[in-house]
């Protein structure tokens, strides 16, 4: 494992919201086709973390390497590393006013400038894979909050993405669907991708993390392989949360 | 305990009728009008108030009135207040549509009207797939022509430029619309098929495009500089005609002006945020009487000696400035309303800042801003009264100038009745069309 790409290198990162210090000396790699599940409670600073990395938010201190590239502070290069990061919102983010074909050409038709019947073919295979091709020419809101999910899924790997980064993907769920959301996204782990995904979602943990890191205050209190974690956690704080979750 | 192997299954109760008093027109009267004494007693007070006003206005305006007489006089000896007295009307009615207009030219503001309806009527044809652009040229080439209608007078070669411009692309928005409804094809695809190219190279077929429209350009170039009218003065205008004007340029021209301004104050560069909010601020805070003061009185004196700008244009100049301030609070408010996370999935797609705006922000904004931005154009198209502090001649002006006639002396009610009706017809159009184009766009929204 050791010898594979380095996709993302966090080193020393530090971000301030103001006065607020959400993110503490984090450092993190992860190589290509690993997958990394975070967890913690609430304000640990876990999503602030991944947006970081596709440059939703810009950090103070600290470097980020995405594919071997710099993330420059000031956010000046941001499109050419959310080109090789495809992201997942806990709300979905579709786009409303446009079907859920229209959501899943618009990158291939516009950032790789593909003609519209070949981005439509990219987005009805990636729209298929997450099964939910039959729907293509519906809205959005026409859709169950699962279906939605996939489709936001699906429209993120429209940009043929190097690394996937979930920010908790099935928490404005109903519990019914939970699993499909899970099923698409272990199956795409199975494929080889390269994910980060901040969930709750022990079980999902389990099946496909290589690494667990859990969060509290802004730093990475504690990270290992799932089994060895859920076992026997080392710190009080990791305790305490899997003993309220699990 | 049962011990069935066999899992029950659950069946849902049958749905019922509702109880027939609920439902239809009895059911409606019932929930609405009648639903108890006091709602009862409101219902007949309002019925019999809206007799009464109704009664009054139909015997005023219909039953009691004069429609032939030589004068005011006339018209007071013969029924008095009680009735209207329109023969005043008639005659000024016309002054009052097209102002002092010459009245053998006046078919030159028809057909500039006529025009427009004739550029847009391909836009609610069904099978014209490009109404944007032909909305976008109606807004920003079609008033070149009219223009030239309006005013006529020399046209030197820039203008006739321009007027050709507006003629090619008339006759572009009717082939567009005929060749998309007969064949399906864009006009262009059109020609480069006849000229059976369609399966050359994208380079050249463009350059076909291209030169179709050059041969366009320069026949409509060629017709407008056979063609010219006689100028009419912009005091002359007045009436209706002068109203739809400055409230049309002020319409279009605030829309644009407004999102820009929105997006400028919502920028993260801070020279554009502040000079958008100066600009907001400023004009929002003084009354649209005091800019058009500004504008007609003090706007000369800091001009160079000798330039003289036409005071209609500094009317509209002052109109269109005031209303894009105040349509870029209505556009601010609108985006502020779209979710930060359709922003955040359009950038984590690596979508630009202005791909953004116009597929993801602007689109969602404009149709949730759909009754203010209307509001602001009907409150717009009635501000326009205004212009007649700085003594030109609207619509409402125009009434007025009835009154004042020594034939129809003090003549006042009746066309302020007539002008009542034309701007509710406007008014009422606006909104009704508005929530026609709501309810068009809200579909695929709902579940």
């Amino acid at each position: 494992m050791a010898d594979k790409k380095k996709m993302i290198e966090v080193i020393n990162l530090n971000k301030w919201f103001g006065q607020f210090h959400v993110l503490k000396d984090v450092n993190l790699t992860v190589r290509d086709g690993e997958k990394y599940v975070i967890c913690g409670p609430s304000g640990s600073g876990k999503s602030t973390l991944i947006r970081c990395i596709n440059q939703l938010e810009h950090h103070q201190e600290g470097d980020i390497l995405v594919g071997g590239v710099q993330v420059e502070k000031k956010g000046t290069n941001s499109r050419l590393i959310r080109a090789q990061v495809g992201m997942v919102f806990q709300s979905f983010n579709l786009f409303p006013h446009l079907s859920v074909l229209e959501n899943c050409t618009l990158t291939p038709q516009l950032g790789l400038e593909m003609p519209k019947a070949q981005a439509e073919d990219i987005a009805m295979k990636h729209l298929k894979r997450v099964g939910i091709e039959d729907q293509a020419l519906k809205y959005p809101l026409q859709l169950s909050g699962g279906q939605q999910q996939r489709v936001a899924i699906a429209r993120a790997l429209t940009m043929q993405p190097k690394i996937m980064l979930f920010d908790e993907p099935t928490s404005a769920l109903d519990p019914e669907m939970i699993s499909e959301v899970l099923d698409v996204m272990v199956e795409l782990a199975q494929d080889g991708m390269t994910m980060i995904c901040v969930t709750h979602e022990m079980g999902f943990a389990r099946q496909v993390a290589d690494k667990v890191i859990f969060m509290d205050g802004g730093e990475i209190v504690e990270s290992g392989d799932p089994e060895s974690f859920f076992a026997a956690p080392k710190y009080d704080r990791s305790k305490a949360f899997l003993s309220h979750i699990l | 305990m049962t011990d069935t192997s066999e899992p029950l299954v659950f069946q849902p109760a049958p749905s019922r009728p509702a109880p027939s008093d609920s439902v239809g027109f009895v059911g409606w009267m019932r929930a609405n009008l009648f639903k108890d004494i006091p709602n009862a007693l409101l219902t007949i007070l309002g019925a019999y108030i809206a007799f009464v006003v109704l009664s009054w206005v139909l015997n005023w305006a219909l039953f009691n009135a004069v429609w032939e007489a030589e004068n005011r006089r006339e018209c007071l000896d013969l029924v008095g207040r009680s009735g209207a007295c329109w023969p005043g009307v008639y005659v000024w009615f016309e002054n009052m549509i097209y102002g002092l207009y010459p009245k053998d030219q006046v078919w030159r503001i028809n057909i500039g009207f006529a025009l427009l309806i004739v550029w847009m009527v391909p836009m609610w044809m069904p099978k014209v797939v490009s109404k944007v652009q032909i909305g976008l040229s109606a807004v920003l080439i079609y008033p070149f022509i009219a223009s030239y209608f309006f005013m006529g007078g020399d046209k030197g070669l820039v203008w006739s430029a321009f007027i050709a411009l507006s003629l090619a692309g008339l006759i572009c928005v009717w082939a567009t619309a005929i060749s998309e409804t007969m064949t399906g094809k864009s006009i262009g695809n059109w020609i480069v098929t006849k000229l059976g190219a369609e399966n050359d190279s994208e380079a050249k077929q463009k350059r076909i495009k291209q030169i179709a429209a050059a041969i366009l350009f320069v026949v409509a170039l060629l017709v407008v500089s056979q063609w010219s009218l006689q100028e009419v003065r912009t005091r002359f205008w007045g009436g209706l005609f002068l109203t739809l004007v400055i409230s049309g340029f002020g319409i279009t021209f605030s829309l644009p002006a407004g999102i820009l301004l929105a997006l400028g104050r919502r920028s993260d560069l801070p020279v554009i945020a502040m000079l958008s909010t100066a600009f907001i601020e400023l004009f929002r805070s003084v009354p649209l009487i005091t800019i058009l003061f500004m504008f007609n009185t003090m706007l000369p004196l800091f001009m160079p000696a000798g330039t003289e700008v036409n005071q209609l244009l500094r009317a509209i100049v002052a109109v269109c400035l005031f209303a894009a301030a105040y349509m870029a609070e209505v556009v601010r408010g609108g985006l502020q309303a779209i979710p930060k996370g359709q922003m955040e999935a359009a950038q984590s797609l690596g979508l630009g800042y202005w791909r953004t705006t116009t597929l993801i922000v602007l689109p969602q904004a404009l149709k949730i801003m759909i009754p203010a931005i209307v509001g602001n154009f009907i409150g717009l198209f009635k501000d326009t009264t205004l212009v007649s502090i700085i003594g030109l001649f609207d619509l409402m002006n125009m009434a007025r100038a009835v009154g004042e006639d020594t034939t129809w002396l003090g003549l006042f009610i009746e066309p302020f009745f007539v002008v009542v009706m034309i701007y509710f017809v406007f008014c009422f159009a606006m909104s009704s069309y508005s929530m026609r184009l709501e309810e068009k766009l809200a579909t695929g929204r709902d579940r």
